[in-house]
């Protein structure tokens, strides 16, 4: 057993020594696509805490005050469902210790912020979707419910909300299109490399294969390449995914700090926790370590016959 | 140990390179190969390590029905046959040792036990002192030599020798053929296509001679025709 993990090791090195031009092609292009891949999830994810409170098409919220019991909480909720604005399942209701849960994602790092928050402190919630067409009919309503003793305010999609959230869509699309397309080039570019390597060792191959080697063992050495080839390439893309991040948060705290207005401030919302870029550079090596080892097993399969 | 049944092998329709061959082959036994370029002998060695699959018939190797393997076994088949080839097939970028010692490598074999054989079959070939050169710093007798302990450092039970001797002077081709006979003499079957008529006129083994895919004589202790 000893002597197969160190030949196919070996072989692996040497392989992926012979052809370093190809590997550093594929390592390359597997990086570019991991790393916009993994921008993807990071944009996706600030995207995803600016319009935490905005999610499903919600368009318009009623805070209600602190210390508000549930049953006044339900009929204001009725009165909405009275107005007929909302859509089938269009209302929500979050209590104070959910909308805390919330503040803790959007307020992620701001330490005084979250310290001054405690859950008794929190608004309850009532989220309104409008159904289709009765987006026009909110303001009404809004001043309709405002009036009512136990709501604080009543917040309406503004218009920068609506286009975050079609901004939000339309990046996601563009970059997961982008990232898939960069990856099967990526996986295409192991494929070849390795389809290569096998070229080039085709004498030995023929030998092993004479000698009884089997077929897994002759393939193991070169999906290793393939795996190693993607690991490199998803290393060198957590480098640049956690640059990215560390200049974007840094961007976003220099703006909130020059202007400290609350929509600037607002903004922060867009920064993702080291947590979460942890958690997608993990995704992000696994990945590309499928991708090349998989890549390399098929190559591998096609050019063994027994 | 070898076993034919009325096995034909066709590449195209128009192409049979083996046609109804029948014949039996006992353990250790020497059987020489013989007819002219495209005959049919290539073929017959390659039917046997199963790189070919026949169309009709059967081929029976130590006892399995090479047809009915599944490909899984055939890795496991082929560590009981040695081969050995015109070009030699040697790895270029290896050392004589290295390339003895692949055999074992490929197959799993300890490094305990790669450090004792490959000298010991080194020795048996007489290439002792020369475990360091590559095979470019070879004569092609010596290389064939390397190619003959690769194929027998695992000890196989069948030798399958497709024209060993063709790229060699006549004096380096008899060495190659004393070193196969010595080897026969270990019990290891051998099976060698060949058409030097001088070598199997000065061995007289048994003969089996084909022409255009056709079994046209199987001799003991027969001579090139």
């Amino acid at each position: 057993m000893l002597t197969r993990i160190t030949y196919a090791l070996r072989e692996t090195w040497a392989s992926f020594k012979r052809n370093v031009t190809l590997s550093a092609a594929s390592i390359v292009t597997a990086a570019v696509a991991l790393l916009l891949a993994g921008s993807t999830l990071l944009i996706q994810k600030a995207f995803s805490n600016l319009l935490i409170q905005w999610q499903g098409g919600v368009e318009m919220i009623v805070f209600m005050k602190a210390g508000t019991s549930p049953e006044q909480i339900a009929s204001v909720k009725q009165e909405i469902v009275d107005a007929g604005v909302a859509a089938p399942d269009g209302i929500s209701t979050l209590d104070q210790q959910q909308t805390y849960d919330q503040a803790k994602v959007v307020l992620a790092g701001q330490t005084t912020l979250l310290n001054a928050l405690s859950p008794t402190s929190m608004y309850s919630e009532i989220r309104v979707t409008p159904a289709k067409g009765q987006q026009d009919r909110l303001p009404d309503l809004k001043t309709q419910i405002e009036i009512e003793p136990n709501v604080s305010k009543v917040g309406l999609a503004t218009d920068a909300i609506l286009v975050y959230r079609r901004l939000s869509s339309f990046v996601r699309g563009v970059t997961i299109v982008l990232s898939s397309v960069l990856l099967m080039v990526a996986v295409l570019l192991i494929w070849n490399t390795i389809r290569t390597a096998m070229f080039a060792r085709r004498r030995e191959i023929e030998v092993m294969k004479l000698v009884g080697a089997t077929n897994w063992f002759i393939r193991i050495p070169f999906m290793l390449e393939g795996l190693l080839q993607g690991l490199i390439g998803s290393v060198v893309s957590c480098i640049g995914l956690v640059a990215a991040n560390s200049l974007w948060t840094n961007n976003l705290n220099g703006i909130a700090h020059d202007t400290k207005s609350s929509e600037t401030i607002s903004l922060l919302a867009l920064r993702v926790d080291s947590g979460y870029l942890q958690g997608i550079m993990v995704i992000v090596v696994i990945i590309g370590m499928a991708a090349g080892a998989i890549g390399a097993g098929v190559a591998a399969s096609r050019f063994l016959d027994v | 140990m070898i076993r034919l049944d009325n096995v034909t092998k066709q590449y195209t329709t128009e192409v049979t390179a083996v046609r109804d061959a029948s014949f039996d082959i006992p353990k250790g036994e020497f059987v020489f190969l013989v007819g002219a370029s495209g005959s049919g002998k290539s073929t017959l060695l390659r039917l046997l390590n199963r790189q070919e699959r026949p169309e009709r018939g059967s081929v029976f190797v130590a006892g399995q029905d090479l047809n009915a393997m599944a490909d899984s076994k055939v890795p496991f088949l082929r560590r009981n046959i040695g081969n050995i080839f015109q070009d030699y097939k040697l790895l270029l970028n290896k050392t004589v040792f290295e390339n003895v010692a692949f055999t074992l490598e490929v197959i799993g074999r300890p490094n305990h036990v790669i450090k004792q054989q490959v000298p010991a079959v080194l020795e048996l070939v007489q290439l002792h002192g020369k475990e360091d050169r590559f095979p470019h710093q070879l004569s092609g007798g010596e290389q064939q030599r390397v190619s003959i302990a690769r194929a027998f450092v695992n000890r196989p039970l069948i030798m399958l020798a497709d024209e060993p001797t063709g790229n060699l002077d006549p004096s380096t081709g008899e060495g190659i053929m004393r070193l196969l006979d010595r080897i026969n003499k270990t019990g290891t079957t051998v099976v060698m296509a060949t058409h030097d008529q001088r070598i199997v006129n000065m061995m007289r083994r048994r003969v089996i001679q084909l022409d255009r895919g056709v079994i046209i004589r199987d001799q003991v202790r027969g001579v090139y025709e």
